[in-house]
């Protein structure tokens, strides 16, 4: 579903380029690792895939329509999920209200169905009294619980997360993943995690391994 | 429109920043009030005191051509000595002056003495009656007696009355229904001397014409204040000695040519900032070689300046505070937006349009402002009354120095005018030609009653200015929402 060709990228000169001539696929019910050195260039990628900078070089295709040509803004609307490492939630409101104003901005086909939100947010192990209280009382693990139920609430195909566990305990990681693996194979999702715990990279059905300014297939 | 729904779930989460906003808004917003107040009460007290101060066009004979043409003919034959001739206005012309628009009213004035016959006039030591009327007779076509005759349209409607130096103590004054009677209002010193009373009757004797001897019956008795005294000028009688009758009699007595004249016709100007055109619209209808037309606004100038005074540095108020305001709020917004970049980076990442991110911020904005005008309207009140009495009581003093100073240079026009008739009467009073300073008085205290009250329309008001500023500070502001990239904030 999302093909990247000959995709490059570079902060300040070229010949510092972080990658090149990428060419890759990530197709729909399949959950994506993407690991490698800090500093390699996997979060500048990530952002490349959710439409939150442009490449310097190549295209990133949806379906066969190039990204640019959606318009970035309505790219991410309406086709990708968002989520990183430090739990992307408004803390000014209560995880329900969290999951209503992300439905509602993204035009989700649940927008103000406030018995869908709380069943999501119930499958990810969020109490009734959680969801009404504001969100910045909750736990760093039940805080990114309800950040990936913002992703299942919204109709986007593609959810992308840059490190969703580096803020995790073991079993908070473990729950995590299970949910991200549920996403890609129940909701049909293509799911792209960037990690760097070879645990969560195990777990998902391929992983990539940034080196050296390319892509390889770990597994 | 999600963002109503953000906006509101987010001033009620962070509860203490949203009070300390208001806090701010409101007292920005009760200085830009106070400011309106001063400038709405500045505008109405303009405009009662254009109302309540007036102004007046006087139509009299052009005395200045009069003399112009008595020269010439005074250099061409020596024989006769040369005589000042002027014309008595002709009330027709009068009457058209009156259907201008912007005229209210008009009275007609017309001075003539008479001798008084069978009671005695008052008579001031060194200045007696006959002596008096010697000192003014100069080239005057009537001869002098003791008792100086006001003719009127009506008592209430001169300057005498109006400026309340003189008050009608019993009886009544003289009205349009006196016009072609007897009837006559008195001084009370006269009264007092004579022990006359209303409803009596007094003679007196033409010293002109015919030198008829006319019975007029007293319907009421006046009493002119001690100021009036000390503006008369030299050579006149006693101000005791002067008596209104309609203005109708005063020409019975100075002669039957005078008939349907007077000495001169002072108009109303309902709208005194209208005096000019009425005198220009004015001058068109008259024979401008014949007669004059004079105006007297210098009442209604002194109070607009005044007013335009508070008005002005309400003004000032308003804009001095309407800007520092906006820089104050704008630096706010900047702040309170730079802490709420990750909020914005969230926004964008889930393909929020930029405007609406600004949309949300300003209708934060607005319902902090609803909040604050409401504060703002109950404490504007009390701030607005203290700065207006402030501003009253600076201007009142300015007023009454203005004042004194235009009645030195104002007193003539108005005896100027009515001079060439040659009679004998009192400068100070006729013809609304001097601007007093009781005038000046009577609309400073009008100033003091400036109405600093907080209206609907002062909140409308308000609220426009404070949308005004909302508007410019998150502008001012927004170019940091705008050039915001989504990445740098996730990522950082
Ligand atoms: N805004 C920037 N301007 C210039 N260089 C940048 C910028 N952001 C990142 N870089 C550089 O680009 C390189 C890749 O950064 P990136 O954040 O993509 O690495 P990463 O693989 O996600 O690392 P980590 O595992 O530590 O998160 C780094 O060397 C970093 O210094
Ligand atoms: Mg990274």
């Amino acid at each position: 579903m999302l093909k990247t060709t000959d995709l490059g990228y570079w902060y300040d000169r070229q010949e510092n380029s972080l990658f090149e001539h990428v060419n890759l696929e990530f197709k729909s019910g399949t959950s994506y690792a993407i690991v490698g050195q800090s500093g390699s260039g996997k979060t500048t990628f990530l952002s490349l895939l959710a439409g939150l900078d442009k490449p310097r070089a190549g295209q990133i295709e949806l379906n066969g329509e190039p990204i640019n040509k959606i318009g970035l803004t309505s790219y991410r609307k309406s086709h990708v999920a968002i989520v990183f490492q430090s739990y992307n939630l408004f803390n000014y409101m209560s995880p329900l209200n969290n999951l209503l104003t992300a439905m509602a901005v993204t035009d989700s086909s649940h927008r103000g169905d406030k018995a869908f939100a709380t069943t999501m947010l119930c499958k990810l192990g969020i109490t009734d009294e959680q969801m009404t209280k504001n969100v910045q009382k909750l736990s760093g693990g039940q805080q990114q619980r309800v950040a990936i139920a913002c992703t299942m609430v919204c109709d986007a195909k593609l959810v992308v997360a840059d490190e969703p566990t580096g803020n995790l305990d073991e079993e908070n990681t473990k729950y995590v993943i299970e949910q991200f693996q549920k996403i890609a194979h129940d909701q049909h999702k293509c799911v792209i995690i960037v990690t760097h715990e070879s645990d969560v990279a195990k777990a998902c059905d391929h992983s990539y391994r940034l080196a050296k300014h390319e892509f390889v297939l770990e597994g | 429109m999600n963002f109503f729904k953000r906006a509101w779930l987010n001033l009620t989460a962070k509860k203490g920043r949203s009070i300390l906003l208001i806090l701010v808004t409101s007292a920005i917003m009760l200085f830009v009030l106070a400011g309106l107040l001063i400038r709405n009460a500045a505008d109405s007290a303009t405009s009662n005191a254009k109302r309540s101060v007036g102004a007046t066009v006087t139509l009299s004979a052009n005395r200045a051509a009069a003399f112009k043409q008595m020269r010439s003919r005074s250099s061409t034959s020596k024989t006769s000595r040369p005589k000042l001739t002027t014309s008595p206005v002709k009330l027709s012309d009068a009457k058209q002056i009156a259907q201008l628009s912007n005229i209210s009213s008009y009275s007609a004035t017309v001075s003539t003495s008479a001798n008084a016959t069978g009671f005695d006039a008052i008579s001031t030591s060194g200045n007696s009656a006959t002596n008096g009327g010697m000192g003014m007779k100069g080239g005057s076509t009537s001869g002098s007696g003791d008792i100086a005759i006001l003719g009127v349209t009506s008592t209430s409607s001169t300057s005498a009355f109006e400026e309340k130096s003189s008050k009608m103590t019993k009886g009544r004054g003289i009205t349009t229904s006196d016009e072609g009677t007897n009837h006559v209002v008195i001084e009370s010193e006269l009264a007092k001397q004579d022990n006359l009373s209303v409803g009596d009757s007094i003679k007196l004797k033409a010293t002109t014409g015919t030198k008829k001897t006319y019975t007029m019956t007293i319907v009421g008795i006046y009493k002119a204040s001690s100021s009036t005294s000390t503006q008369q000028g030299p050579g006149a009688t006693d101000p005791s000695n002067n008596v209104y009758t309609s203005y109708t009699f005063a020409n019975t007595v100075k002669g039957s040519k005078y008939k349907n004249t007077a000495d001169s016709v002072t108009f109303k100007v309902s709208n005194p900032a209208k005096v000019s055109t009425v005198k220009t619209a004015g001058k068109k209808l008259i024979n401008t070689s014949k007669y004059s037309l004079t105006t007297n606004d210098s009442s209604y100038q002194t109070v607009k300046a005044s007013m335009d005074n508070v008005k002005s540095f309400a003004d000032k108020i308003v804009w001095l505070v309407a800007i520092a305001g906006t820089i104050i709020l704008a630096l706010i917004v900047i702040l309170m937006i730079r802490e709420r970049r990750y909020e914005i980076g969230v926004l964008l990442s889930l393909g929020e349009a930029r405007w609406k991110i600004v949309a949300q911020f300003f209708v934060e904005m607005v319902m902090v402002l609803v909040v604050s005008i409401a504060i703002a309207g109950v404490g504007g009140k009390f701030v607005g009354n203290q700065l207006g009495q402030q501003l009253v009581s600076q201007q009142t003093t300015t007023a009454t120095t203005s004042s004194t100073a235009t009645q030195t240079q104002g007193g003539q026009p108005g005896g100027g005018g009515s001079a060439p008739s040659g009679n004998r009467k009192p400068s100070g009073n006729m013809n609304g030609g001097a601007p007093g300073s009781s005038t000046s008085g009577t609309s400073t205290q009008k100033q003091a009653e400036l109405d600093v009250s907080v209206t609907v329309l002062n909140l409308v008001e308000l609220g426009g200015f404070g949308l005004a500023i909302m508007f410019l500070s998150i502008m001012l502001a927004s170019g940091g929402i705008l050039r915001l990239q989504p990445k740098k904030v996730l990522i950082d």
